[in-house]
């Protein structure tokens, strides 16, 4: 007795796999915005060393697969460190990572994206460093980059797919194990790529609202 | 709590075999890519609503599905009605489809950057239409999205370390043949991202170079 055929369960499993896929992808996206954000200021501080070595990590990490930071850290860890590293811990350390490089680029750009006049009027106002960071640089940076990071995010939404190698049961991972089961690749794949496929439209249709509304205050109003 | 790189001396030769098959897979992509990529191109800055409407759910679709699905897609789908393809095979189609959506981006950018006098006197000319588009725009398009081009050839090769899945034994394939051959993953997966990493800049600067050549007619009015 061989159980190929589909079950209401599939569903509830699919529905599993896509709360572990956005699940992940929020918590990396989180972690990554945050580190990404201080390699950004650290470069902004021209703190002597540390930014030349942000910048070489930032440029390996972009510079390489993903799957072989994946497996570097699931396998590679574990073996060298002699830590336990579980497949959620890895995809989260990797995943961070990845996205930290790539938001670092994009805030370095948003930051230089700043006239230096600004910059230098506000020191002139009294403002200090941080001051300066806060009030006049972040708001025009977050705008600036919103765009850029909606882009970064829908790819990091599909990089999250890598996980399921190393075993985490994510959507791609579920996908396998139903196409296993029920040997249909045509059905299982065509509905785990519309749920991908309508994820990545969702993250696409935030980023775009939030744009509006950080851009509204410079919208051309009109005469 | 060392990295002892000379043990990987003997598994060289292994994996320049696999970085050659890698490199053929991109090579072999690339050139897919770039001929469905010009054929979509053509479809998205047609006067026919349809064929641009086709050609965007093309690129919209094969942007937002993670490859990973895409490739288990083909991989597992293929065989089902009756193509049996070796993963080889699968793999460049798979890259190439994929591909084949960014670089039409590219290219389009490429076509609607044409300067319309050129196009007029062409047409004034008494160029017919099919002459204009393959001797003109074409070859104008083409070059000026050499640049473009090549990082999506660079994200090729960094996507192809995917085929690993499907068991092509390309560079990280072998990779991690090596690694649970010798109980080494960490130093296997660090010269692995420095070799990517480094394999990336030189196409880069291959790019570059290429694009300063192909464009060198430009350079006066732009420096």
């Amino acid at each position: 007795m061989r159980y190929t055929d589909f079950t209401p369960f599939d569903l509830v499993l699919l529905a599993q796999g896509l709360g572990v896929t956005i699940g992940l992808f929020l918590a990396t996206t989180l972690i990554g915005l945050v580190i990404g954000a201080v390699w950004g200021i650290v470069r902004f501080y021209r703190v002597p060393g540390l930014t030349q070595l942000i910048t070489f990590v930032s440029e390996i990490l972009k510079n390489s697969p993903v799957l072989v930071q994946l497996f570097l850290v699931f396998f590679g860890f574990p073996a060298f460190f002699h830590i336990n590293v579980t497949p959620v811990t890895a995809a989260i350390i990797t995943l961070s990572a990845n996205t930290a490089a790539f938001v670092y680029v994009i805030a370095v750009s948003a930051i230089e994206s700043i006239g230096r006049d600004q910059i230098e009027a506000a020191r002139v106002f009294g403002l200090r460093r941080w001051q300066v960071l806060r009030h006049v640089i972040t708001p025009q940076a977050a705008a600036f980059s919103i765009g850029p990071l909606t882009a970064l995010l829908v790819n990091q939404l599909q990089v999250t797919s890598l996980i399921s190698v190393i075993g985490v049961m994510d959507l791609a991972k579920i996908g396998a194990n139903l196409n296993l089961r029920t040997l249909q690749p045509f059905v299982v794949w065509t509905v785990v790529g519309i749920l991908y496929y309508l994820a990545a439209k969702l993250v696409a249709m935030l980023g775009t609202r939030l744009e509006k509304r950080l851009r509204a205050h410079s919208a051309f109003r009109g005469l | 709590m060392r990295i002892d790189l000379s043990i990987l001396i003997p598994y060289a030769g292994f994996l320049a075999q696999g970085a050659l098959l890698t490199a053929e897979v991109c090579v072999l992509a690339i050139v897919g890519s770039v001929i469905l990529g010009m054929l979509v191109a053509i479809a998205r800055t047609s006067q026919l609503s349809w064929v641009r409407w086709l050609a965007f759910a093309y690129v919209d679709l094969f942007r937002n599905i993670p490859f990973l699905v895409q490739l288990f897609f083909f991989y597992y789908g293929l065989p089902e009605i009756g193509m049996y393809i070796d993963a080889f095979t699968t793999g460049v189609v798979a890259l190439s489809i994929s591909g084949g959506a960014y670089a039409s981006d590219a290219i389009r950018a490429g076509i609607l950057a044409i300067d319309n006098g050129i196009i007029e006197a062409a047409e004034v000319s008494g160029l017919p239409r099919r002459v204009i588009f393959s001797r003109i725009v074409l070859p104008i398009a083409l070059r000026t999205s050499v640049r473009p081009l090549g990082s999506v050839l660079i994200n090729m090769i960094l996507t192809s370390s995917i085929l690993s899945t499907i068991t092509l034994n390309e560079l990280t394939g072998n990779a991690r043949i090596v690694a649970s051959e010798t109980f080494r993953p960490f130093e296997i997966y660090v010269v692995l991202l420095v070799v990517y990493a480094a394999l990336t800049y030189l196409v880069s600067l291959g790019i570059t170079v290429l694009h300063r050549r192909l464009n060198r007619d430009l350079q006066e009015q732009v420096s």
